[in-house]
């Protein structure tokens, strides 16, 4: 079992590095979003399952939301998605 | 695009490389025809545009080795603080030991008395609603916060631009997603209920039960649209239910602490632990704060769908 | 008899996991998005129900089984609706999605 913890706390730390690496927004989303169901199952393996329940409902769900949402409403997708387009042509 | 050009490189690298490559679908092996009929298309354009836009290109270059120096100056900050974060985990007890400074009669306390004294099964639940319950009501009182906030901010805003056009009858317009949300959204309210409801016998409680809530009232939002839940539940409504059931919390608290501090007996039985209605107060509070999170959560949701941002 | 549900057990989660490992490998595979739409809806919804299916030889109680069969059942109503909008979305707002794929007028 702490092989199995060890190796997720190395995808954790995987996925911290990564964030510098990312240029877009809506996939740093995405890896915070991943971070969180891994954090979730540490909790687990660290018996406090309410933590666990919190933090999948939270950070997976409820945060990754707001933050697309936010990331819409400033439309920092549309200028992404436009940016994209501008590169490939 | 540039990726074709470098296939005779690529081949050269070997097995593990090629893997790499078919992986990222880029090997010869994918039908070529409709790659190359991009590729030409795209490559006037880039011709066309190169002339026109060398300073832009320019731009773009120096954008580019700022934007790699700022990635160099995160990361090596980020592995200094992971370094020094190592370097303090070391002087730490280990995990468990009894030589943790948190290991003393407190949580011994808990754990041997917990049941008898608060008549909770789940001694997290006993512990944070009973013996620290004024760090519940500090946690609560900034999720209320931050929806006032919230409600603060976004309001003055989309008053301003409403009457423009109607844009919050948006929905999902799809048939089977609204079918299904229809089936699964009072199973899901139903499981948050009996999280909250069951947060002193099992794992859970108001704030993950309360989340649930929230998502589940997201779901409907999301799949019926503003004019379907402002019938059972709106912004409004949200901001009452929080500060009653906030006002609820620390009324119930304030008695249970004037009981307790001169004591009194408070008169409020434990019951039997295990069943529904037991462990005195602990229920009444668990339902106040997944109110008070599930309504949040749709609050600040709503609000956030409805809020446009105004026009250049 | 325990030998036999472990044996059992065993196999279905393996598969689930070999399922699971084939999805990844798509997602990174394919190209466009419908494609990893496509194997992402089949093969988590296949990998997930075969692991339950796997973990209920090890539970002990009736309550554990039933408990995993409603996980599954759930999994399969609400994968393939989260899958179609996906996919409904992309429709909607990709401009070059004809020449990615083959698209017939009744779909729109």
């Amino acid at each position: 079992m702490t092989i199995f913890a060890g190796l997720l706390l190395l995808f954790l730390i995987a996925c911290a590095i990564s964030l510098f690496f990312i240029e877009k927004l809506i996939n740093v989303v995405i890896v915070f979003m991943s971070y969180s169901a891994v954090m979730a199952v540490l909790w687990l393996l660290l018996e406090s399952p309410d933590l666990a329940i919190t933090e999948a409902a939270v950070g997976c769900g409820i945060t990754t939301l707001l933050f697309i949402l936010t990331l819409k409403k400033v439309n920092a997708l549309k200028e992404e998605r436009e940016e994209e387009d501008e590169q490939e042509a | 695009m540039n990726r074709k050009h470098e296939t005779d490189q690529e081949i050269e690298r070997g097995k593990i490389g090629a893997f790499v490559d078919w992986v990222n679908a880029d090997s010869p092996d994918i039908p070529a025809e409709i790659e190359y009929e991009h590729e030409e298309h795209h490559g006037e354009h880039h011709e066309e545009h190169h002339e026109e836009k060398t300073p832009q290109a320019q731009i773009r270059q120096e954008r580019k080795v700022v934007s790699w120096m700022y990635r160099g100056g995160s990361l090596v900050c980020g592995l200094l603080l992971v370094a020094i974060l190592l370097f303090t985990v070391q002087a730490l007890p280990r995990f468990g030991e009894r030589e943790v400074p948190a290991f003393n009669e407190v949580s011994q306390r808990y754990l041997e008395e917990g049941l008898t004294e608060t008549g909770a099964v789940n001694v997290v639940a006993g512990i944070i609603l009973d013996y620290r319950a004024f760090d519940t009501l500090g946690e609560s009182m900034v999720l209320f916060t931050g929806s006032i906030a919230v409600i603060f901010l976004l309001t003055q805003l989309s008053k301003k631009a409403e009457g423009e056009e109607d844009g919050s009858k948006k929905c999902v317009e799809s048939l089977p997603a609204q079918v299904i949300i229809r089936m699964v959204f009072p199973i899901v309210l139903l499981y948050g209920i009996y999280v909250v409801f069951n947060g002193h016998i099992s794992p859970g409680g108001g704030f993950s039960g309360g989340t649930i809530l929230g998502a589940g009232l997201i779901l409907c939002h999301l799949a019926f649209g503003e004019a379907y839940t402002s019938r059972f539940v709106t912004v409004k409504r949200c901001t009452g239910v929080m500060s009653v059931a906030l006002l609820t919390y620390i009324a119930m608290k304030t008695y249970s602490i004037l009981t307790g501090a001169n004591h009194i007996e408070s008169g409020i039985p434990l019951g039997t632990p295990g069943s529904i209605f037991s462990s005195g107060l602990i229920f009444p509070l668990n339902i106040c704060v997944g109110l008070v999170v599930a309504c949040t959560i749709f609050a600040v949701y709503s609000l956030f769908t409805n809020w446009k941002a105004r026009e250049k | 008899m325990e030998m036999i549900k472990f044996i059992l057990g065993s196999v279905f989660i393996l598969l689930g996991l070999f399922v699971f490992g084939v999805a990844t490998f798509g997602i990174f595979r394919f190209k466009y998005v419908l494609n990893r739409v496509h194997v992402a809806a089949k093969c988590d919804s296949l990998a997930s129900i075969l692991v339950c299916i796997g973990l209920m030889f090890f539970s002990d109680s009736l309550a554990g089984i039933l408990k995993l069969i409603l996980i599954s059942v759930f999994i399969w109503i609400t994968n393939p609706v989260a899958s179609h909008l996906v996919c409904k979305i992309e429709m909607e707002t990709n401009e070059n999605i004809r020449e990615e794929c083959e698209i017939k007028e009744e779909m729109l």
